[in-house]
């Protein structure tokens, strides 16, 4: 029986490449309509995930089925793939380009030629419409592929670290056309190092460490269940009173300080011998895990170190 | 799937007739031709208008006549002056003043010797000095001969040798055209291998691109190579086209008015009769397809298989080394049509696209065998699409090192 309810369906996928395994015995679904995120440093099996649901690579064992059946078949008309390289038909101009995109997945010229206009303005585009692709610059470039993704308003929407070298303003821009696209019941399955981006924009993510699965869950309720304590302080004075038996360790963002505790910590004694050493506390808040720790906690720090990448760049420390 | 390949032909074939380069080699080769004609004919003109009047001093009596109808031939303006005691001072004189180019003085020694005397104000061309010998030694030769009661025009003029065949075996009675076979085949050659390489470029480009990866999952590798292959021959068609309907043009409506407006250019006039026919035009047309879905199946084979352009290089060295021997055959095999030796390579598919038209082209080959090496280029097009299809599948997504031969047989294998 075709099962509709997921979109994409992996089970027990394995592919190695010589002795090196980028992806072993990885299970998950991705329900229909729904908005994904698959996360994990770099290095850790994303993309060949990715690209193993695309049929570029097959996988040594395990399936593989979209929309509950054969995926050769819905890949044509029905999914729309931005790959991690960026790649285009550079003297090509863009409305042809696009229009050769929406083309090849049966989409009749002139139509086509009508919604790469639309979306080309849409982004801000238009006057580009008739210029070589070359002559764009990549932000641009990279925003011509985006549209070639969506020109056949696929059903499936996979998207492979869609924001990366853009900059902040585009990125807005597109992680809107994103949740517009969620907001009309596409399925999205988006692949990301960046922890705080998915984390504003997934409603189910998918973590990935040394090429396999470390957590699969929705998010809300993901952090509702965790149980690690991240307090957020600030304060002038000596910093004598953060060393103690309580703190896991500590991170720093934009200036402020988080304090990872441990399981079962309790925080109070934090600010006590804080108020006891004369230092003066700005701002003593409990708040709730950031996907960063709570990743880290699950795959442990060494996880990402592995990936060969500094800490706070891997991770999303913006 | 017809949708696909026709939208991959459309992209392929526009991308390219538009590009500066296509118009530019497409234009300028019937523009070359046409420079090669006008270029020689120009200054042909430009010396013949400096050199053009001659006047004739005949002491013998009877040369001005057979001279002057050679001479004017030539291009040159002829006039005869009597002789006189000053005429050579009165000649020199009109010379000097610019009346006459030169003056040629016969006697009775020319008659006997073939010597004679010409005064010129500017050196004249070698070929104008040969074409001025031989029409004074000519009518001396003529006038002799005449004299003993022989008719010796016919002779003078070079003879004909007629043939007979006395075997089956021709096909035409054509006329051996030996620059017709040489220029051909290697003609052939290059567009062949130019556009096979456009294609092994193509598939390069996409592949390192990584727009493959897009266009993949939107539809089947092989239509992809389908559509590549197809959009390029047509493009080389569409170049072939022009080339040869201009060229057409240009020979025989521009010849006609070039001779029409200089007489002197009359000796061109055998590059008309020289040009090869319909039919030879259809052969080269159809040697072009076949050899071009040959090789450029292998070369897109080479473009999947490989990563950067120096692996490319490296990778159709066996195809050029391959290719060096039909070219190297062309020369013997156009002396020599019929051996076994070049019948055989000639039937070789990968070899017959440049011997077949050599051989045909030096005359008299029978035609099953031209139709024999149709039907196999056809069965080997088949067979390299089939294995280049195999290895372009797997190859155009792959990354990391070029795969080596064993690895290459398990593609076609599991492909």
């Amino acid at each position: 029986m075709i099962d509709n309810r997921y979109a994409i369906r992996l089970k027990g996928v394995t592919k190695c490449f010589g002795k090196h395994t980028a992806v072993s015995e990885l299970d998950f679904d991705v329900p229909r309509g729904a908005l994904y995120g698959l996360l994990g440093p770099n290095g850790s099996g994303k993309t060949t995930c990715i690209r193993m649901i695309m049929g570029i690579l097959h996988p040594d064992e395990g399936s593989v089925s979209l929309f509950g059946a054969d995926p050769d078949e819905m890949r044509r008309t029905r999914v729309g793939y931005l790959p991690e390289e960026r790649g285009v038909y550079r003297k090509m101009k863009c409305i042809e380009f696009l229009t050769f995109l929406a083309e090849i997945r049966g989409i009749p010229r002139f139509e086509g030629q009508k919604r790469s206009k639309n979306w080309l303005e849409r982004l801000g585009l238009g006057e580009w419409a008739d210029r070589r692709i070359q002559d764009l610059s990549k932000g641009m470039q990279q925003k011509v592929q985006f549209i070639g993704t969506v020109i056949h308003e696929p059903e499936l929407l996979i998207l492979d670290e869609p924001f990366s070298g853009l900059d902040p303003i585009n990125q807005d821009v597109l992680e809107e056309i994103v949740r517009d696209f969620h907001s009309r019941g596409t399925t999205i399955l988006l692949s990301t190092h960046l922890m705080d981006q998915a984390e504003r924009l997934c409603e189910r993510v998918c973590l990935i460490s040394r090429a396999r699965k470390v957590l699969d869950s929705d998010l809300e309720e993901l952090k509702a269940e965790e149980q690690t304590g991240v307090v957020v302080v600030n304060f002038e004075g000596s910093d004598q009173w953060l060393k103690g038996p309580e703190i896991d360790h500590i991170d720093e963002l934009n200036g402020e300080l988080h304090l990872i505790l441990k399981d079962g910590a309790d925080h109070q004694q934090i600010l006590k011998r804080g108020l006891e050493s004369g230092a003066k506390i700005l701002r003593f808040d409990l708040v709730r895990p950031r996907l960063h720790e709570i990743f880290v906690r699950h795959a442990g720090a060494g996880a990402v170190g592995d990936a060969g990448t500094p800490k706070n760049t891997s991770l999303g420390f913006q | 799937m017809w949708v696909n390949v026709w939208a991959v032909i459309r992209r392929e074939y526009l991308e390219r007739v538009r590009s500066k380069w296509f118009v530019i080699s497409t234009l300028g080769g019937p523009l070359l031709m046409v420079l090669l004609m006008v270029v020689p004919a120009y200054f042909l003109l430009l010396g013949e208008q400096a050199e053009r009047k001659v006047a004739i001093v005949d002491g013998s009596n009877v040369l001005y006549e057979r001279i002057a109808p050679h001479l004017e031939d030539g291009g040159f303006e002829v006039e005869e002056e009597r002789w006189h005691v000053d005429v050579v001072t009165a000649l020199r004189q009109q010379a000097t003043e610019g009346d006459l180019w030169g003056f040629i003085v016969l006697d009775e020694l020319t008659l006997e010797t073939g010597e004679a005397i010409i005064y010129v104000t500017s050196r004249p061309s070698e070929i104008h000095q040969l074409r001025l010998r031989s029409a004074i030694t000519r009518a001396a030769m003529e006038y002799q001969l005449e004299r003993q009661g022989l008719d010796a025009g016919a002779l003078l003029s070079g003879g004909e040798l007629r043939m007979e065949l006395l075997s089956d075996e021709g096909t035409s009675a054509e006329e051996p055209q030996f620059w017709v076979a040489y220029l051909g085949a290697f003609f052939l050659y290059m567009v062949i291998l130019l556009y096979a390489v456009s294609v092994m470029r193509a598939t390069l480009e996409e592949k390192t691109s990584r727009i493959v990866e897009v266009i993949i999952s939107s539809m089947k590798p092989w239509h992809l190579m389908l559509g590549k292959i197809l959009g390029v021959g047509a493009v080389g068609l569409t170049q072939l086209a022009v080339w040869i309907i201009s060229g057409f043009l240009i020979i025989a409506g521009g010849m006609p008015v070039l001779i029409a407006v200089s007489p002197g250019l009359v000796q061109f006039e055998t590059v008309l009769s020289a040009l090869p026919g319909i039919g030879m035009m259809g052969l080269f047309v159809c040697l072009f397809i076949f050899g071009f879905f040959m090789y450029s199946g292998l070369y897109a084979a080479v473009g999947a298989m490989c990563n950067t352009d120096e692996e490319a290089q490296q990778a159709q060295l066996p195809m050029i080394m391959l290719l060096v021997i039909p070219i190297a055959m062309v020369s013997i095999v156009i002396v020599q049509p019929m051996t076994p030796m070049a019948t055989w390579f000639s039937l070789f598919p990968l070899f017959s696209p440049f011997l077949m038209w050599a051989r045909v082209a030096s005359g008299g080959i029978p035609a099953w065998q031209i139709g024999l090496s149709f039907l196999l280029m056809l069965l080997t097009i088949f067979a390299i699409a089939w294995v280049a299809g195999r290895i372009y599948k797997v190859g155009i997504l792959m990354t990391g090192k070029r795969p080596t031969l064993p690895e290459l047989w398990r593609w076609v294998k599991e492909a």
